[in-house]
């Protein structure tokens, strides 16, 4: 057992998160669970619609249609898709992405990893793909549990749906990830690509969120991974492929960077 | 195949602007054990790292086994065996499972070898790395260099951290492996080790390359401190012009001196006197550096 999961540095990496990601499942999936049984009294009570009614515009601007906030799709939106579900994605992928090379080369065990005969690219591309499998293992965990949820309360919301919006966090995540593996890759220093990437997502995230409000940022909203994660609405209407090839495409780019940068630098003793 | 294992062309590293080595030429044989000797901070884990492709030369080459070391890098690491100078593991396996693991990157090993390695340096294999002490990380730093049967070793400061003991295990081991045609490259900060394991020994010292020489006459012009103890009084002049003597000092019963090479004449000049103890402090590497560096490093 222990041999074959030892076999390369794609297994062996995502042995080393098993403990983790066991956690991070049961913690979202609790949270699916609490989350989705709060749906019934939410949509009985008419007081929640009417509430919202009397919201300021921009609120509802940001937040979406209030009339929607009692729909299943509406109500899972503001309550998790909206912030919480890309918080938990980014925490996750950006503890994994700085850790994979910045991590490791902090620890001092990136020398005695690529004394083997595996070029940096392979290495890289190795401990890419085992993110990238965590991340979808925590994608499967927060759809199991909406879909237990949502079996439980009978809550009306298709489980493809639930897929397709569970996938897009999947893929933000793998956005911050991979840009947290660059920056790792770049500078060797762990602290350093936490913060800096983090910002950069509390920072996307308000770009994207505020960019409706004022109109000169219009445009500019869509420079935000934010926007193609959720502005096409997939828990609503599915994923939207353009949006989803976006962000694909910029967790490539930047995964092809990190190779290009590590394949250039001294590793640190 | 020619019989050159270790190539360096003018090799040199800056970080920054702090020097690692400058213009490093260097060659190591093929079956020979190649002694790279020098104090902390001279340049030792820069070359060795150079070599190994962790780290990019600011200009000049290395070829190591023939192959370029920035463009094969790949085909040199599967053909050599290295243990890191700041050796770091992974804490949360245990010694067995990180080498199964570094082997399986290696496409496989033989475990029997693995194990019979660790036998002999008692090592165990099945306690969490995070719980072993610094010698037995250290055990496992040189069996996982061990295990593919490399052509080439590269030791960074091998014995630092074992007791005594192991040292001499390991010593064994070393000559056992070049018996059948393995090349050693490592490096020591400590003479005497230097002089017990290695064929040929390279001197390094700020970032160069000050000498290359056999260990036996590296052991003729290697300074040894003396201190002889005699039974009464002796007189500064049965010592005076004996070759090599330096620095003499007698001081009623005790004599000090630095000798470069043979102690022989010293000894005989001794013998004369009653003598209670002879004493011999280690002589710092700085001390014999100073004297290549005077005698045969650069011209004046
Ligand atoms: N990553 C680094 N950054 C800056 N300076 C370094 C680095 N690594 C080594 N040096 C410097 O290079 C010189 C040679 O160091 P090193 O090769 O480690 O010597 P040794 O292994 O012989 O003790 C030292 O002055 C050291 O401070
Ligand atoms: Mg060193």
């Amino acid at each position: 057992m222990v041999r074959a999961v030892l076999r390369n540095v794609f297994l062996k990496s995502l042995r080393e998160q098993r403990a983790a990601l066991a956690w991070w499942a049961v913690g979202v999936i609790a949270l699916c669970l609490m989350t989705v049984a709060f749906y019934p009294s939410m949509r009985d009570s008419r007081g929640m619609a009417e509430y919202f009614e009397e919201a300021p515009e921009w609120i509802k601007t940001v937040m979406g249609d209030p009339s929607e906030f009692t729909t299943p799709t509406g109500y899972l939106n503001g309550e998790l898709f909206f912030m919480m579900v890309p918080i938990l994605f980014l925490i996750f992928a950006i503890s994994r992405g700085s850790g994979a090379i910045a991590g490791e080369e902090q620890a001092g065990t990136l020398d005695l990893l690529l004394s083997n005969p595996l070029s940096r690219r392979r290495v890289l591309l190795e401990k890419a793909a085992s993110m990238l499998a965590a991340l979808l293992g925590l994608g499967l965990a927060l759809w199991v549990g909406l879909a237990l949820g949502a079996a439980a309360v009978g809550m009306d919301i298709s489980l493809l749906r639930l897929a397709d919006a569970c996938f897009s966090g999947v893929l933000l995540g793998a956005v911050f990830g991979s840009l947290a593996l660059a920056l790792g890759c770049a500078s060797g220093r762990r602290g350093l690509t936490i913060g800096v990437t983090a910002a950069l997502g509390v920072g996307t995230f308000f770009l994207k969120s505020l960019a409706p409000l004022i109109e000169s940022l219009e445009v500019w909203g869509k420079l935000s991974p934010f926007y193609y994660y959720d502005a096409a609405q997939p828990l609503k209407n599915g994923l939207s492929w353009a949006h989803a090839a976006v962000l694909a495409g910029a967790a490539a780019f930047f995964v092809a960077l990190s190779v290009f940068l590590f394949d250039r630098r001294d590793i640190a003793v | 195949m020619d019989g050159v294992a270790v190539k360096a062309e003018k090799l040199t590293k800056f970080y920054g602007r702090t020097r690692g080595v400058v213009d490093l030429d260097l060659e190591v044989r093929r079956g020979e054990v190649f002694g790279y000797l020098g104090p902390n901070g001279a340049g030792k884990t820069t070359t060795i790292r150079l070599l190994l492709d962790l780290i990019r030369p600011t200009r000049g080459r290395a070829e190591v086994l023939g192959l370029d070391s920035r463009r094969d890098g790949v085909a040199i690491r599967g053909r050599i065996g290295y243990l890191p100078g700041e050796l770091a593991l992974y804490d949360r396996m245990t010694g067995g499972e990180l080498l199964r693991y570094l082997a399986n990157l290696r496409g496989g090993a033989d475990w029997g070898y693995v194990e019979s390695l660790a036998e002999r340096l008692q090592c165990d294999l099945s306690a969490r790395i995070k719980s072993l002490s610094k010698g037995n990380k250290q055990k496992i730093g040189l069996i996982q260099a061990f295990i593919h049967h490399p052509e080439l070793l590269v030791l960074d400061e091998p014995t630092s951290g074992l007791d005594p003991l192991m040292q001499h295990e390991f010593h064994r081991l070393v000559r056992e492996m070049t018996e059948e045609g393995t090349t050693f490259f490592i490096s020591s900060h400590n003479l005497p080790e230097v002089e017990r394991i290695s064929d040929r020994v390279g001197i390094v010292r700020e970032g160069t390359l000050v000498a290359v020489d056999d260990v036996d006459s590296l052991k003729r012009k290697a300074l040894r401190r003396l201190e002889i103890h005699f039974a009464s009084p002796v007189p500064r002049e049965a010592f005076a012009g004996i070759a090599g003597v330096r620095d003499l000092a007698v001081d009623g019963v005790t004599l000090r001196c630095t000798v470069a090479g043979s102690v022989d004449a010293l000894i005989k000049a001794a013998a004369r006197f009653e003598v209670l103890n002879v004493v011999s402090p280690e002589v710092s590497l700085e001390e014999i550096f100073i004297d290549y560096y005077h005698g045969e490093g650069r011209a004046p």
